[in-house]
């Protein structure tokens, strides 16, 4: 559940798009890939996100229902490490990872855990850094299909298909050309959940754009996650994206 | 879990309060709009949009015009729970401030005082008698020569009998009857640390003593976890036998602390021939935890404890496979104050023949809900989820069932023995 709390944006992996596609969008609306193309060009550009091999993000999320809040620190970097670590007071911690070949997350209170099938293919997909200038080589097809309106803004639907996996639908701003909004069927364990993700509060860090307040509506409760800092090409230990040695020793077994 | 247990009680214990006066013309409105919010939250909210075959528009139209003319809050609550019972389903129910006192010694919020404490006693209802079950070493009641097995008659010269049967006469064969009685009576006393609670005991040879008990902090470290109120929470870990592992903890909380217990006597007892999980009088807390806690029992993946059905989606209870997991026999110990994550745990558990459960049944109160304070200022409580067991069976108001029943007699707590734990034992050399 946690790749969701990710994020340079809502979700690295789908706030992407790209496809080789050469479906044509209905009459009245734009081609997805004008939307998504935009879209990096809204966020600062292609080389400005050129410019960054990695990034740390720190922030917050918090859960109004039950009272819950804590620390979260994302750690990210190319081509598909990551590293997502969340501190929810006296719910424990939980920790994401993937150092490009195994995906794996644990938590106190539900143990270590390695990703496979659908889970993994879907991990893969979101541990993609700068995944919003390489959304051609991601996803198999990406097609605008219609239009909506997301806590006041207009936007277009772009649904975009992966190669391996359900399809992700995001919505961006008609005007701003800012993604405002993603739904997707997370791959858990636990079953499929859809979540329903919301972008708000963009603000530059460093040369790009991106929103610092994500809202994920999941299960009928709201998660809301805020971005407090965020360091491009930081000096992240070598270690950092190791595999922890419980989630090895679950690897050597099988 | 003083609000939960007030909670659970809701509009059964409608008939408790007393008598109120005729209501002004403010307060008739706010219990219709309380009716209103009930109604419209079960409607959006229930985990089943066919709101388990009920006609709750029918419902609404017949219920509306009582509602409006109801004169006392005895009326209006009748017709409140009136349309919840409708559901036929627990968890959902109004929290009367005048019923919730008769099992709640606390304050009106619902919320433990830091300050709280206790005379280090621990108890149980068998048969309708309080009985002290655990007397913690050093303690005020320990000191005073409190034993196993005595009765408790009277608390600060309230007698406990009339209260209990009150409850009982008000839940009938509920299973839930034990939780609610027990908890009613360890929190008459407890109280604010440093003073003293007078408690009448009926000793092992049949003789009443009374004893003025100095209250001690509750046993555990403080946790706070949401908006939940401030909980006691404790774990121990040891061998039972040389050869037997044990684990207990008092609630489904400080999924770190428990984890740390359980490895180090897992690391102690990589030979042992047996391991028990004692989840006696452990109402649950976070449902997670139970999947966490069986991953430390099973190398085998994809094992399923049961699912919970939410109105929108449901969410297995996943089980994840620690990387060395004891496997061998593995006994659960449960009773009648066993609730939530608990029996999510042991059901499970039991559903996927990985333990065996001893003890009494359990609470059957295993769906996740929330109380919200309605207009008219009583607590509205209702469930957000169901849950099936992985046998597919619903634990809530079925419980689960011990594969051997152990029920304690006082006769074999006043010889300090503990026959539920004993049970498990000899089960565990006997495989």
């Amino acid at each position: 559940m946690s790749r969701f709390y990710i994020g340079r944006n809502i979700a690295i992996g789908a706030a992407v798009v790209l496809s080789f596609s050469l479906a044509r969008a209905a009459d009245d609306l734009p081609k997805a890939d004008n939307i998504l193309d935009k879209y990096v060009e809204a966020t600062g550009g292609k080389a400005a996100y050129q410019k960054h091999h990695n990034e740390v993000s720190k922030g917050s999320l918090s859960i109004a229902s039950v009272g819950l809040k804590g620390d979260l620190t994302s750690y990210r970097a190319e081509p598909d490490k990551s590293l997502t670590e969340i501190d929810l007071g006296g719910m424990g911690k939980s920790t994401e990872g993937s150092d490009g070949k195994i995906f794996w997350s644990k938590s106190s209170m539900m143990g270590p855990h390695v990703k496979e099938g659908a889970e993994k293919t879907q991990a893969e997909l979101s541990s993609k850094f700068n995944a919003e200038l390489n959304w051609r080589d991601l996803f198999k097809d990406v097609k605008t299909v219609g239009t909506d309106t997301v806590e006041g803004k207009d936007c277009y639907k772009v649904q975009l298909t992966p190669a391996d996996g359900g399809p992700i639908t995001q919505c961006y701003d008609k005007e701003s050309g800012l993604m405002v909004k993603m739904t997707m069927t997370a791959q858990t364990p636990m079953g499929e959940q859809t979540v329903d993700s919301f972008a708000t509060d963009y603000r530059k860090e460093g040369e790009i754009l991106m929103p610092h307040k994500i809202k994920q509506v999941l299960a009928g409760q709201e998660i809301l996650i805020t971005i407090d800092s965020v360091t491009f090409n930081a000096d992240i230990p070598a270690d950092k994206f190791a595999v922890p040695d419980d989630i090895k020793a679950l690897v050597d077994k099988k | 879990m003083r609000f939960f247990i007030g909670a659970i009680l809701a509009g059964t214990l409608c008939g408790l309060a007393p008598a109120q006066p005729t209501l002004s013309p403010a307060q008739r409105q706010l219990n219709i709009d309380s009716f209103e919010q009930i109604w419209t939250t079960v409607r959006d909210k229930h985990w089943d949009p066919k709101l388990n075959g009920v006609d709750w528009q029918a419902i609404h139209d017949e219920l509306r015009p009582k509602i409006d003319k109801a004169v006392t809050m005895d009326e209006a609550r009748d017709i409140l729970s009136d349309m919840l019972h409708r559901l036929k389903q627990t968890h959902f129910g109004i929290v009367p401030a005048e019923a919730y006192k008769e099992i709640d010694q606390k304050d009106d919020t619902g919320k433990s005082s830091p300050e709280d404490g206790d005379p280090g006693i621990d108890l149980r209802l068998v048969d309708g008698h309080a009985l002290v079950t655990f007397v913690a070493p050093g303690s005020p009641a320990a000191a005073k020569g409190v034993k196993l097995g005595w009765e408790i008659l009277r608390i600060d010269g309230k007698e406990l009998a009339p209260g209990m049967a009150k409850v009982r006469a008000a839940l009938g064969s509920a299973l839930l009857a034990e939780l609610i009685e027990t908890r009613a009576v360890v929190e008459r006393m407890e109280g604010p640390i440093d003073k003293t609670v007078d408690v009448e005991f009926l000793d092992g040879n049949n003789r009443t003593v009374n004893l003025k008990l100095t209250r001690t902090g509750l046993r555990g470290a403080e946790t706070v976890v949401g908006t939940l109120p401030p909980l006691r929470f404790w774990v121990e870990a040891h061998k039972v036998q040389p050869d037997i592992g044990y684990v207990q903890f008092n609630m489904f909380f400080e999924p770190d602390a428990v984890n740390s217990a359980v490895q180090k006597i897992m690391s102690e007892c990589r030979d042992c021939k047996g391991f028990i999980i004692d989840l006696r009088g452990n109402p649950g807390g976070l449902g997670a935890m139970a999947m966490g806690l069986a991953g430390w029992f099973t190398n085998q993946s994809g094992l399923v404890l049961g699912t919970m059905y939410l109105r929108t989606t449901s969410i297995k209870f996943a089980v994840f496979p620690r990387p060395e997991p004891f496997r061998g026999p593995l006994a659960v110990l449960v009773d009648g104050c066993s609730a939530s994550t608990a029996e999510i745990f042991a059901g499970g558990m039991q559903d996927l023949k990985r333990a065996r459960i001893f003890g009494t049944h359990t609470a059957g109160a295993a769906l996740p809900s929330l109380i919200t304070k309605l207009p008219n200022g009583d607590g509205f409580q209702y469930a957000i989820a169901n849950y099936i067991s992985e046998g597919g069976k619903p634990l809530e108001g079925i419980g689960v069932t011990p594969d051997q029943e152990v029920k304690l007699t006082r006769h074999q707590l006043l010889e300090g023995q503990d026959p539920v734990l004993d049970a498990a034992v000899s089960w565990i050399h006997g495989q």
